[in-house]
């Protein structure tokens, strides 16, 4: 439960991030369809509600990208490791011109 | 203007809507429920809290452990 002690050593995501913005808006959306569905005026009424589940949606979108950065950092170290420990299956082709690959040409007037 | 008249349409769409499945009585939105106003922005205002302690702590967290501070 939680992210692991490494997890830590990561830049931690801003206050306003996409995921806190996305699960904030559908937060407030859910509170003004409820409005729509209770036929009240779905901007208008319910503040109060519309306030909190944007908070709520706020709030776990920030750790929500806590986990996303923490498990692209694990998988980005892995696959830097795996390549540092196989050089073989990750050697530079030998590079060539375009001038060696292109066939002399002949035009056909 | 125009997403009010959508979800303002939706609600005239659907006549019944949504009715509570504990009481009998029409929900009366004249006299708001003030504590229950009160307990929602009180509860939004708790999560903003924690959430910028939260990020204040993992921001100095990451500066120790970097050796930045």
């Amino acid at each position: 439960m939680g992210l692991p002690d490494e997890a830590k050593a990561l830049p931690p995501p801003g206050i306003i991030n996409r995921n806190s913005v996305w699960l904030g808006v559908i937060g407030w959306c859910s509170a003004m369809l409820q409005n729509a569905i209770n036929r009240r005026p779905p901007m208008k009424s319910g503040v109060h509600r519309q306030a909190l589940l944007a908070s709520i949606g706020w709030f776990i979108g920030y750790h929500v990208t806590k986990h996303e950065n923490y498990t692209y950092a694990r998988l980005d170290r892995d696959m830097n490791e795996y390549v540092r420990l196989h050089p073989e299956n990750f050697s530079d082709k030998e590079k060539k011109t375009f001038a060696e690959i292109v066939e002399p040409f002949h035009p056909i007037r | 203007m125009t997403l009010n008249r959508l979800l303002l349409r939706a609600a005239s769409v659907s006549k019944i809507g949504s009715r509570s499945a504990f009481t009998a009585a029409k929900p009366d939105h004249t006299n708001p429920n003030w504590l229950r106003v009160g307990l929602a922005f009180g509860t939004s205002a708790f999560l903003w809290g924690l959430l910028f302690k939260q990020h204040s702590t993992d921001v100095h967290e990451y500066k120790v452990r970097n050796g930045l501070e």
